[in-house]
Protein backbone atom coordinates (compact mmCIF):
# COMPACT_ATOMS: atom_id res chain seq x y z
CA UNK A 1 0.00 0.00 0.00
CA UNK A 2 1.60 2.90 -0.94
CA UNK A 3 1.24 6.08 1.82
CA UNK A 4 0.16 9.28 0.99
CA UNK A 5 2.37 11.57 -0.65
CA UNK A 6 3.95 14.01 2.07
CA UNK A 7 3.42 17.83 2.13
CA UNK A 8 5.58 19.64 0.14
CA UNK A 9 7.10 21.23 3.12
CA UNK A 10 8.42 18.31 4.48
CA UNK A 11 9.45 17.07 0.89
CA UNK A 12 11.66 19.64 0.38
CA UNK A 13 13.78 19.22 3.45
CA UNK A 14 14.94 15.46 2.38
CA UNK A 15 17.78 15.14 0.29
CA UNK A 16 17.53 16.35 -3.46
CA UNK A 17 16.98 13.15 -5.39
CA UNK A 18 19.58 11.75 -8.17
CA UNK A 19 22.85 11.29 -8.86
CA UNK A 20 24.32 14.69 -7.83
CA UNK A 21 23.75 15.27 -4.34
CA UNK A 22 25.19 18.91 -2.79
CA UNK A 23 25.65 19.55 0.90
CA UNK A 24 25.67 22.89 2.80
CA UNK A 25 26.34 23.00 6.63
CA UNK A 26 27.34 25.72 8.61
CA UNK A 27 28.63 24.57 12.22
CA UNK A 28 31.35 25.27 15.10
CA UNK A 29 34.48 23.85 15.55
CA UNK A 30 34.50 21.37 17.13
CA UNK A 31 35.05 17.38 16.62
CA UNK A 32 31.62 16.32 17.95
CA UNK A 33 30.05 18.75 15.33
CA UNK A 34 32.62 17.72 12.55
CA UNK A 35 31.85 13.87 13.46
CA UNK A 36 27.88 14.70 13.20
CA UNK A 37 28.30 16.54 9.76
CA UNK A 38 30.61 13.78 8.06
CA UNK A 39 27.92 10.90 9.24
CA UNK A 40 25.51 13.40 7.47
CA UNK A 41 27.51 13.86 4.82
CA UNK A 42 28.65 10.05 3.96
CA UNK A 43 25.18 9.33 4.14
CA UNK A 44 24.14 11.98 1.42
CA UNK A 45 26.68 11.08 -0.41
CA UNK A 46 26.73 7.39 -0.18
CA UNK A 47 26.05 5.60 -3.91
CA UNK A 48 26.67 8.79 -5.64
CA UNK A 49 30.17 7.58 -6.46
CA UNK A 50 32.39 4.23 -5.73
CA UNK A 51 33.04 3.44 -1.89
CA UNK A 52 36.75 4.16 -2.31
CA UNK A 53 35.65 7.31 -3.15
CA UNK A 54 33.29 8.58 -0.98
CA UNK A 55 35.66 6.69 2.05
CA UNK A 56 38.34 9.92 0.38
CA UNK A 57 36.13 12.49 0.47
CA UNK A 58 35.19 11.44 4.04
CA UNK A 59 38.72 11.09 5.06
CA UNK A 60 40.16 14.60 3.73
CA UNK A 61 37.08 16.36 5.00
CA UNK A 62 37.88 15.18 8.25
CA UNK A 63 41.54 16.14 8.20
CA UNK A 64 40.44 20.28 7.23
CA UNK A 65 37.93 20.09 9.64
CA UNK A 66 39.98 18.58 12.76
CA UNK A 67 42.70 21.19 11.26
CA UNK A 68 40.52 24.19 12.35
CA UNK A 69 39.56 22.71 15.69
CA UNK A 70 42.83 21.90 16.55
CA UNK A 71 44.17 25.16 15.48
CA UNK A 72 42.15 27.89 14.27
CA UNK A 73 41.23 29.10 17.31
CA UNK A 74 41.76 32.71 17.63
CA UNK A 75 43.64 33.88 21.17
CA UNK A 76 41.77 36.95 20.89
CA UNK A 77 38.16 35.90 20.00
CA UNK A 78 36.95 35.17 23.40
CA UNK A 79 33.44 35.44 24.59
CA UNK A 80 31.67 35.84 27.68
CA UNK A 81 32.88 33.58 30.27
CA UNK A 82 36.02 33.69 28.95
CA UNK A 83 35.98 30.33 26.81
CA UNK A 84 37.52 31.18 23.37
CA UNK A 85 35.05 31.18 20.25
CA UNK A 86 35.41 28.23 18.02
CA UNK A 87 36.32 29.38 14.79
CA UNK A 88 32.55 28.97 12.58
CA UNK A 89 32.74 26.73 9.68
CA UNK A 90 30.91 26.81 6.23
CA UNK A 91 31.13 23.55 4.50
CA UNK A 92 30.00 22.76 0.79
CA UNK A 93 30.22 19.77 -0.87
CA UNK A 94 28.55 19.40 -4.42
CA UNK A 95 29.01 16.13 -6.60
CA UNK A 96 30.07 17.44 -9.72
CA UNK A 97 31.29 15.30 -13.72
CA UNK A 98 34.62 14.14 -12.41
CA UNK A 99 34.59 14.70 -9.21
CA UNK A 100 33.25 15.77 -5.35
CA UNK A 101 33.79 19.31 -5.50
CA UNK A 102 34.61 20.98 -1.13
CA UNK A 103 34.47 24.66 -0.14
CA UNK A 104 35.42 25.24 3.69
CA UNK A 105 35.29 28.34 4.66
CA UNK A 106 36.04 29.53 8.70
CA UNK A 107 36.42 32.09 10.64
CA UNK A 108 39.63 30.93 12.89
CA UNK A 109 43.12 31.51 12.62
CA UNK A 110 44.85 32.40 8.78
CA UNK A 111 46.62 29.09 7.55
CA UNK A 112 50.28 28.54 7.37
CA UNK A 113 51.01 28.88 3.21
CA UNK A 114 53.59 26.23 4.38
CA UNK A 115 50.35 23.73 4.60
CA UNK A 116 49.45 24.25 0.77
CA UNK A 117 53.57 23.62 -0.42
CA UNK A 118 53.84 19.77 -1.34
CA UNK A 119 54.49 17.76 1.36
CA UNK A 120 56.27 14.37 2.57
CA UNK A 121 55.47 12.38 5.32
CA UNK A 122 56.59 13.78 8.61
CA UNK A 123 58.60 10.08 9.19
CA UNK A 124 60.99 8.98 6.24
CA UNK A 125 61.79 5.33 7.57
CA UNK A 126 63.18 4.05 10.62
CA UNK A 127 66.60 4.46 11.42
CA UNK A 128 68.85 1.41 11.22
CA UNK A 129 67.65 -1.14 14.00
CA UNK A 130 67.81 -0.45 17.67
CA UNK A 131 64.73 -0.08 19.95
CA UNK A 132 65.14 3.56 20.44
CA UNK A 133 63.67 4.11 17.19
CA UNK A 134 60.29 3.27 18.13
CA UNK A 135 60.54 6.47 19.96
CA UNK A 136 61.32 8.46 17.07
CA UNK A 137 57.39 7.18 15.22
CA UNK A 138 55.55 10.29 14.79
CA UNK A 139 52.08 10.87 16.11
CA UNK A 140 50.95 13.78 14.23
CA UNK A 141 51.71 15.95 11.31
CA UNK A 142 49.51 13.50 9.06
CA UNK A 143 46.97 15.58 8.23
CA UNK A 144 48.72 17.77 5.60
CA UNK A 145 49.93 14.84 4.09
CA UNK A 146 46.81 13.06 3.93
CA UNK A 147 44.48 15.67 2.50
CA UNK A 148 47.22 16.29 -0.64
CA UNK A 149 47.17 12.67 -1.37
CA UNK A 150 43.41 12.64 -1.71
CA UNK A 151 42.86 15.29 -3.70
CA UNK A 152 42.89 17.40 -6.63
CA UNK A 153 42.98 21.08 -7.17
CA UNK A 154 43.75 22.26 -3.94
CA UNK A 155 43.46 26.17 -3.70
CA UNK A 156 43.65 28.73 -0.72
CA UNK A 157 43.06 32.22 0.08
CA UNK A 158 42.04 34.31 2.76
CA UNK A 159 39.17 37.38 2.31
CA UNK A 160 38.75 39.42 5.32
CA UNK A 161 38.55 37.49 9.15
CA UNK A 162 37.73 33.95 6.94
CA UNK A 163 39.66 31.36 5.30
CA UNK A 164 38.56 29.59 2.12
CA UNK A 165 40.23 26.59 1.00
CA UNK A 166 38.62 24.72 -2.02
CA UNK A 167 39.47 21.05 -3.68
CA UNK A 168 38.40 18.24 -5.73
CA UNK A 169 38.26 14.45 -4.59
CA UNK A 170 38.23 13.11 -8.14
CA UNK A 171 36.00 10.54 -9.52
CA UNK A 172 37.79 8.04 -12.55
CA UNK A 173 33.85 6.53 -13.10
CA UNK A 174 31.86 8.41 -15.01
CA UNK A 175 28.78 9.90 -13.12
CA UNK A 176 25.81 7.02 -12.39
CA UNK A 177 23.51 7.42 -14.34
CA UNK A 178 21.05 4.93 -16.23
CA UNK A 179 22.79 1.77 -14.73
CA UNK A 180 21.28 -0.84 -14.15
CA UNK A 181 21.74 0.14 -10.08
CA UNK A 182 20.22 4.06 -10.37
CA UNK A 183 16.32 4.31 -10.41
CA UNK A 184 15.91 7.09 -13.13
CA UNK A 185 15.02 10.11 -10.86
CA UNK A 186 16.35 8.77 -7.80
CA UNK A 187 18.88 7.35 -5.66
CA UNK A 188 20.81 4.09 -6.68
CA UNK A 189 18.77 0.95 -5.07
CA UNK A 190 20.85 -0.90 -2.61
CA UNK A 191 21.17 -4.32 -3.67
CA UNK A 192 19.40 -4.19 -7.09
CA UNK A 193 20.95 -5.02 -9.88
CA UNK B 1 33.36 4.91 24.66
CA UNK B 2 32.98 1.49 24.01
CA UNK B 3 36.51 -0.80 24.91
CA UNK B 4 35.74 -4.90 25.30
CA UNK B 5 38.92 -6.53 27.15
CA UNK B 6 39.46 -10.47 25.61
CA UNK B 7 41.56 -12.53 28.18
CA UNK B 8 43.97 -15.00 25.84
CA UNK B 9 45.93 -17.81 26.43
CA UNK B 10 49.47 -15.80 24.83
CA UNK B 11 48.44 -12.62 25.94
CA UNK B 12 44.99 -10.19 25.89
CA UNK B 13 42.61 -8.62 22.66
CA UNK B 14 40.99 -5.45 22.63
CA UNK B 15 37.92 -5.10 20.95
CA UNK B 16 37.44 -1.76 19.86
CA UNK B 17 33.48 -1.23 19.61
CA UNK B 18 33.33 2.00 17.80
CA UNK B 19 32.35 2.83 14.53
CA UNK B 20 34.81 5.57 14.23
CA UNK B 21 37.83 6.42 15.33
CA UNK B 22 38.46 9.98 15.04
CA UNK B 23 39.59 13.20 16.79
CA UNK B 24 35.92 12.60 19.21
CA UNK B 25 37.82 10.40 20.76
CA UNK B 26 41.57 9.70 19.93
CA UNK B 27 42.37 11.03 23.37
CA UNK B 28 40.59 8.99 25.52
CA UNK B 29 40.87 5.66 23.28
CA UNK B 30 44.41 6.39 23.89
CA UNK B 31 44.47 7.02 27.45
CA UNK B 32 41.65 3.72 27.63
CA UNK B 33 43.71 1.62 25.95
CA UNK B 34 47.22 2.33 27.70
CA UNK B 35 45.43 1.53 30.67
CA UNK B 36 43.30 -1.00 29.83
CA UNK B 37 47.47 -2.70 28.85
CA UNK B 38 48.79 -1.78 32.38
CA UNK B 39 45.98 -3.56 34.04
CA UNK B 40 44.98 -6.08 31.82
CA UNK B 41 48.12 -8.94 32.62
CA UNK B 42 47.60 -11.46 29.89
CA UNK B 43 49.92 -14.69 30.93
CA UNK B 44 53.28 -14.20 32.50
CA UNK B 45 55.42 -11.23 31.17
CA UNK B 46 52.19 -9.63 29.91
CA UNK B 47 52.17 -11.22 26.38
CA UNK B 48 50.88 -9.90 23.14
CA UNK B 49 48.21 -7.29 23.01
CA UNK B 50 45.90 -7.51 19.65
CA UNK B 51 43.86 -4.47 18.89
CA UNK B 52 40.75 -5.66 17.23
CA UNK B 53 39.93 -2.49 14.67
CA UNK B 54 37.16 -5.01 12.62
CA UNK B 55 33.95 -2.90 13.86
CA UNK B 56 36.22 0.64 13.15
CA UNK B 57 34.65 1.50 9.96
CA UNK B 58 36.15 5.15 9.96
CA UNK B 59 39.58 6.10 11.40
CA UNK B 60 41.87 9.88 10.48
CA UNK B 61 44.75 11.00 11.16
CA UNK B 62 43.80 11.72 15.28
CA UNK B 63 42.98 7.91 15.55
CA UNK B 64 46.53 6.60 13.68
CA UNK B 65 47.93 8.99 15.85
CA UNK B 66 46.35 7.42 18.84
CA UNK B 67 47.18 3.74 17.66
CA UNK B 68 51.04 4.85 17.12
CA UNK B 69 51.31 6.35 20.52
CA UNK B 70 49.76 3.09 22.01
CA UNK B 71 52.13 1.14 20.03
CA UNK B 72 54.69 3.31 21.35
CA UNK B 73 53.72 2.89 24.87
CA UNK B 74 53.77 -0.72 24.42
CA UNK B 75 55.82 -1.96 27.97
CA UNK B 76 59.28 -3.65 27.10
CA UNK B 77 59.07 -7.32 25.62
CA UNK B 78 55.31 -6.74 24.82
CA UNK B 79 54.20 -6.72 21.64
CA UNK B 80 51.14 -4.76 19.83
CA UNK B 81 48.97 -6.66 17.09
CA UNK B 82 46.61 -4.81 14.58
CA UNK B 83 43.69 -6.83 13.39
CA UNK B 84 40.46 -7.24 11.63
CA UNK B 85 41.98 -3.97 8.95
CA UNK B 86 38.38 -2.87 7.32
CA UNK B 87 39.37 -1.00 3.80
CA UNK B 88 38.89 2.20 5.51
CA UNK B 89 41.31 1.73 8.25
CA UNK B 90 44.08 -0.09 5.98
CA UNK B 91 43.66 2.97 3.99
CA UNK B 92 45.12 5.49 6.58
CA UNK B 93 47.74 2.99 7.63
CA UNK B 94 48.89 2.39 3.77
CA UNK B 95 48.79 6.46 2.58
CA UNK B 96 51.47 6.94 5.62
CA UNK B 97 53.30 3.74 5.01
CA UNK B 98 52.54 2.60 9.07
CA UNK B 99 51.71 -0.39 7.70
CA UNK B 100 55.17 -1.14 7.18
CA UNK B 101 56.38 -0.07 10.93
CA UNK B 102 53.17 -1.23 12.96
CA UNK B 103 52.10 -5.08 13.47
CA UNK B 104 49.29 -6.02 11.13
CA UNK B 105 47.89 -9.26 10.71
CA UNK B 106 45.65 -9.68 7.66
CA UNK B 107 43.63 -12.59 8.93
CA UNK B 108 40.24 -12.05 7.90
CA UNK B 109 39.12 -14.72 9.54
CA UNK B 110 40.64 -14.58 12.99
CA UNK B 111 37.52 -12.17 13.62
CA UNK B 112 33.78 -12.54 13.19
CA UNK B 113 33.08 -10.66 10.03
CA UNK B 114 30.70 -7.90 10.39
CA UNK B 115 28.98 -5.32 7.75
CA UNK B 116 30.91 -2.76 7.05
CA UNK B 117 27.77 -0.58 6.82
CA UNK B 118 24.14 -0.79 7.33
Amino acid sequence: MRAAPEPADKRLRRPLPGPRPMFHRIFRADPATVRAALQFLRARFDGSAGDEVIAKLELALAEVLNNICEHGTQAEAVRLGGRPHAPLIHLCVARHVGGIACAVTDDGQPLPPSCLDPRSLPWTGLPPDGTDAILMLPEGGFGWFLIQELTASLSYFREGRRNFLAFIVPVTEPLMQGGPATADDGWPVPGDG
Amino acid sequence: MQLTLLPQPDGLTIRVDEKRLDAAIATAFKDRVRSMIAAGGGGEGGGQVTLDLAGVDFMDSSGLGAVIAIYKAMPPGRQLILAGLTPNVQRVFRLTRMDSVLTIRNTADATAPRQERP
